[in-house]
């Protein structure tokens, strides 16, 4: 079996050995999109006005809570470090886990939003541009949520530190999104933008991988 | 360059010498400047015929602003040393710079807030340059959590030069988007009207004083790279020798 | 299987770790046939070390070669087995087995059949107790084709019997021409091996 097949397999049996990592966030998901009528007012063009906005906010964070720990549990089982002697190069490997915990983790949540939508009364034009949006702009935040998991591996303390970290990056990515949420709303053309986060994406998932083995590395040689 | 020039640079004792010397003359040299300029700039500069007086701050807050991304791109620098040289005071400097170069943002946003009342009506208004400090603060405030999060200075260094050297890449990105997303919403009604140029009188002093932040910084980067290197190898014998002198 | 003929060279290799000298111009090579022990006090540096060898942990000062050539381009020749458990709690014993060695079923589960662990392929590592942990980590000896072979503390938790199996097991490896470097406390009776004793810096 090539070592491609025994990570993807790896990963997707953990993926289904775990399935509260892939239910808690859209519960998360769910719970923040109730709070929002609950907090402002249920009048639905009010809702409608900032809906699509809340939802995206909302998955992002859904998405970091399940990124943070991307790497821990096979840092402190010490699984993270027998990948060094794979005959692979470290990052290309990290790109094959940040792919599967992609489609595993982050496109359920893409699953659930428009039953979030409907409940925030956005219109139809607007949820279709908010899924598209989510589909490509994803990859580039998990990409860099799971920048900020392997940067702070080692810290025993260091709670959402790699959130934090990272979120000031995300910045780029929510503006194109909600560039792409306004115009929908105006009716104006999206697919430009829509493209331009697309490639944000590819860039993001064809760079970070190699930050992030840095990072990977550098955890391992400060343990015993 | 020579290999001598290289050695001397990365003993932490040579520094540390020579850097208390510089440190003097960067100190004088960045008070008569800042004296000079200041009271020039808030004394003896006309008064701008839109803003009044309250437009005296850009003797404060451009300097400020300019160092406060100034010394990301000088982290950067560092980081980059720090990778393909090895060199550990390229380290020592990242963390010194952090720490000073939140400060200078946290100023320049203070500094802007304040002028930002007279001028706008209101403290906070989510300009394009406001947001863009913003998002440095919090770049600097995770640089700054990172290192305190991970226990071995070395270890602590280099997940600091990785986070600088993503975050420097992403910068430009940030900042034409935030510029981007400013456009998009049109608070045209907040915005500043072009300046016409600035008379000799009002911009000598401005530059006297952007001389003198930029002294200062170094100043600042200075003493706190000393103390990093006096903390860092406290067990040394150079170091033991120094606490028992004084 | 018999393996090519293998080198290891370590030289002139010094290690600080947090302002302590662990170790300095440490040197000395290794060849197939060879067993070398790392003994010293806890904190001589004797993981490092190892971790070191295993391009874990980088190497600050010295060159370790294999065959005379850089670790990095050789680390699928070496097999490692450290400190923590090597293996994912939330999956079966025989998966985690088959994503570490890259080997089918039949031949995985041989090997846990040598180890002891007959009967136990489909249960997940968290249902087994510390020492069967250490057992299926270990079952990666059986089928491995890596000819160097650095196991850190390979005998903690193990009862008699798998003792004497992994020292037959190491016997067998360093026959077909492996070479192995391990640390213990308890010098095992069976191996004949030569010794290395760290801390004596200070």
């Amino acid at each position: 079996m090539s070592i491609e097949k025994r990570m993807l397999a790896r990963e997707l049996k953990l993926a289904a050995a775990r399935p509260g990592d892939i239910f808690k966030p859209m519960w998360f998901l769910m719970l923040v999109i109730s709070m929002v009528p609950l907090a402002l007012s249920p009048d639905s063009a009010l809702l409608a006005d900032i809906g699509s906005a809340m939802i995206w906010v909302a998955t992002l964070l859904a998405l970091l809570l399940n990124t943070e720990h991307l790497f821990q549990s096979d840092f402190s089982d010490g699984v993270l470090e027998q990948w060094l002697f794979l005959d692979r190069p470290l990052a290309w490997l990290v790109g094959l886990k940040l792919i599967v915990h992609w489609l595993f983790h982050v496109v359920p949540l893409i699953c659930i939003t428009p039953i979030a939508g409907l409940m925030l009364s956005v219109p139809t034009d607007v949820l279709i541009a908010l899924l598209m949006t989510l589909v490509v702009a994803t990859p580039a935040l998990t990409c860099f949520s799971g920048l900020g998991a392997a940067l702070t591996l080692g810290s025993s303390r260091s709670g959402i530190l790699g959130v934090l970290v990272m979120m000031p990056l995300f910045v780029p990515v929510v503006i194109l999104a909600a560039g792409v949420l306004i115009r929908a709303t105006d009716g104006s053309e999206i697919l430009p933008l829509i493209a331009l986060l697309g490639a944000f994406s590819l860039v993001a998932a064809t760079l970070v991988p190699i930050a992030v083995s840095a990072a990977i590395r550098l955890n391992i040689g400060g343990s015993n | 360059m020579s290999w001598r020039w290289f050695h001397q640079w990365g003993s932490p004792r040579w520094f540390y010498e020579r850097a208390g010397r510089w440190q003097l003359v960067c100190g004088w040299l960045a008070l008569i400047l800042l004296v000079v300029g200041s009271l020039w700039g808030l004394g003896f500069a006309p008064v701008d015929y839109q803003q009044g007086n309250s437009y005296r701050i850009i003797y404060l807050h451009v300097p400020v602003a300019f160092l406060a991304q100034a010394m990301y791109a000088a982290m950067a620098v560092c980081a980059v040393v720090l990778f393909v040289w090895k060199m550990k005071l390229a380290d020592v400097a990242m963390q010194a710079i952090a720490v000073t170069g939140l400060a200078f943002t946290v100023l320049s946003l203070v500094s802007g807030a304040v002028w930002g009342k007279p001028t706008w009506g209101t403290y906070w208004v989510w300009d394009a340059r406001l947001t863009s400090m913003l998002i440095l603060s919090f770049l600097y405030l995770g640089l700054i959590g990172l290192r305190a999060a991970i226990q071995d200075p070395d270890q602590a260094g280099k997940a600091c030069g990785i986070l600088v050297l993503v975050g420097v890449v992403n910068l430009p990105i940030i900042k034409y988007s935030v510029e981007w997303w400013n456009t998009l919403h049109q608070p045209a009604s907040l915005k500043l009207t072009e300046k016409p140029t600035m008379p000799a009188s009002m911009w000598v002093p401005l530059l006297v004083n952007i001389l003198g932040y930029y002294i200062a910084a170094a100043y600042l980067v200075l003493g706190s790279m000393r103390a990093i290197v006096i903390g860092r190898e406290r067990r040394a014998s150079w170091v033991k020798e120094l606490v028992g002198r004084a | 299987m018999i393996f090519e003929p293998v080198s290891l060279n370590i030289s002139q290799v010094s290690c600080e770790r947090d302002d302590r000298l662990l170790f300095q111009n440490l040197s000395f090579a290794l060849s197939s046939g060879d067993i070398l022990r790392v003994a010293g006090p806890n904190g001589a540096g004797k993981t490092t070390l190892l971790r070191m060898i295993a391009g874990l942990f980088e190497v600050q000062d010295g060159v370790i070669t294999i065959d005379q050539e850089p670790l990095s381009d050789r680390r699928h020749q070496v097999l490692y087995i450290g400190h923590k458990p090597q293996v994912s709690r939330d999956l079966t014993v025989i998966d985690n087995l088959k994503f570490l060695t890259g080997f089918d079923e039949p031949i995985v589960k041989q090997a846990l059949i040598d180890v002891g662990l007959r009967g136990y392929h489909d249960s997940l590592v968290k249902e087994l107790s510390q020492g069967q942990g250490r057992r299926c980590a270990l079952a990666r000896l059986w089928c491995s084709e890596a000819p160097i072979w650095i196991l850190d503390e390979p005998y903690t938790a193990l009862d008699i019997t798998m003792v004497d199996t992994l020292d037959l097991k190491i016997n067998a490896h360093v026959a077909q021409g492996g070479l192995c470097l391990f640390t213990t406390h308890q010098p095992p009776q069976s191996l004949n091996f030569e010794t290395l004793e760290l801390g004596c810096v200070d």
